[in-house]
């Protein structure tokens, strides 16, 4: 009886786990629909091979049991933990060397001191207008 | 015991189900998508997917070889993603080149006529 209990008790949590990362796929997909640009859908897309992925293989181990298939599991979700930032990084690379009006979308700086200088603007601004209002 | 082991099944094919849905989703994006950036992205994605898809299928199955070859596609899509972003960077940079050099090739040529008459 002791062991039926515990059974449903895994079935119930590995379930529950194996639920959330389809429905963080499910976030993914309507993130990468949504947004309207290759570096913005990157973000939503980098989400479900982190998230996502470590949250079904968590609750396919804990149905699977203590058994090999549980190491080469936990082995999938760490080498794309490595590899999913590599891939992005590239990808982004990618984007900004070919798109020949990527000022369209974003701007870029290629001086530092300048986005920090118009960020202290900004805020020297809201102070000033926060203190008029 | 054979009722845990029917909704074991049932939840395996549900998740199978609903995955293979997504991917026709993602294969829509892939198609659809303007860039080419954004293609690579809807295919690593796929790529994400299906490997989930195989782990649910081994623990459905009971093969636990079924594991390697996830481990084994995720590599080969990293690998897939890495070749072809370095790829398409070099076939731009050669059009590009190329590009430049008929339209120095071209005011060159006018030069020349202006110059040597």
């Amino acid at each position: 009886m002791n062991m039926e209990i515990l059974e449903w008790i895994r079935l119930l949590a590995g379930g529950a786990l194996l639920l959330s990362g389809l429905i963080i796929f499910l976030i993914e997909l309507y993130g990468v629909f949504h947004m309207k640009y290759v570096l913005n859908r990157m973000h939503a897309a980098a989400m479900g091979d982190t998230l996502g992925i470590s949250f079904s293989l968590v609750g396919l181990m804990i149905l699977s049991g203590i058994n090999f298939t549980t190491l080469k599991m936990m082995l999938i979700v760490i080498f794309l933990w490595f590899a999913s930032p590599v891939s992005s990084h590239l990808l982004a690379r990618l984007e900004v060397m070919t798109n020949e009006n990527l000022e369209n979308h974003c701007r870029n700086y290629s001086d530092l001191a300048v986005l920090e200088k118009e960020l202290k603007e900004e805020k020297e601004e809201e102070k000033t207008g926060g203190e008029e209002v | 015991m054979a009722t845990l082991e029917m909704i074991y099944e049932k939840m395996y094919i549900a998740v199978l189900v609903i995955l293979a849905v997504m991917l026709f989703v993602c294969l829509i994006r892939a198609v659809r998508g303007p860039r080419v950036a954004d293609r690579i992205v809807a295919v690593n994605m796929m790529g994400t997917m299906v490997i989930v898809m195989i782990a649910v299928l081994s623990l459905l199955l009971e093969e636990g070889f079924l594991v390697d070859i996830c481990l084994i596609y995720a590599m080969v899509s990293f690998l897939a993603v890495v070749v072809i972003s370095k790829v398409y960077m070099g076939v731009y940079a050669e059009r590009y080149q190329r590009y430049h050099r008929n339209e120095n090739k071209e005011n060159g040529e006018g030069v020349h006529e202006h110059g040597n008459p």
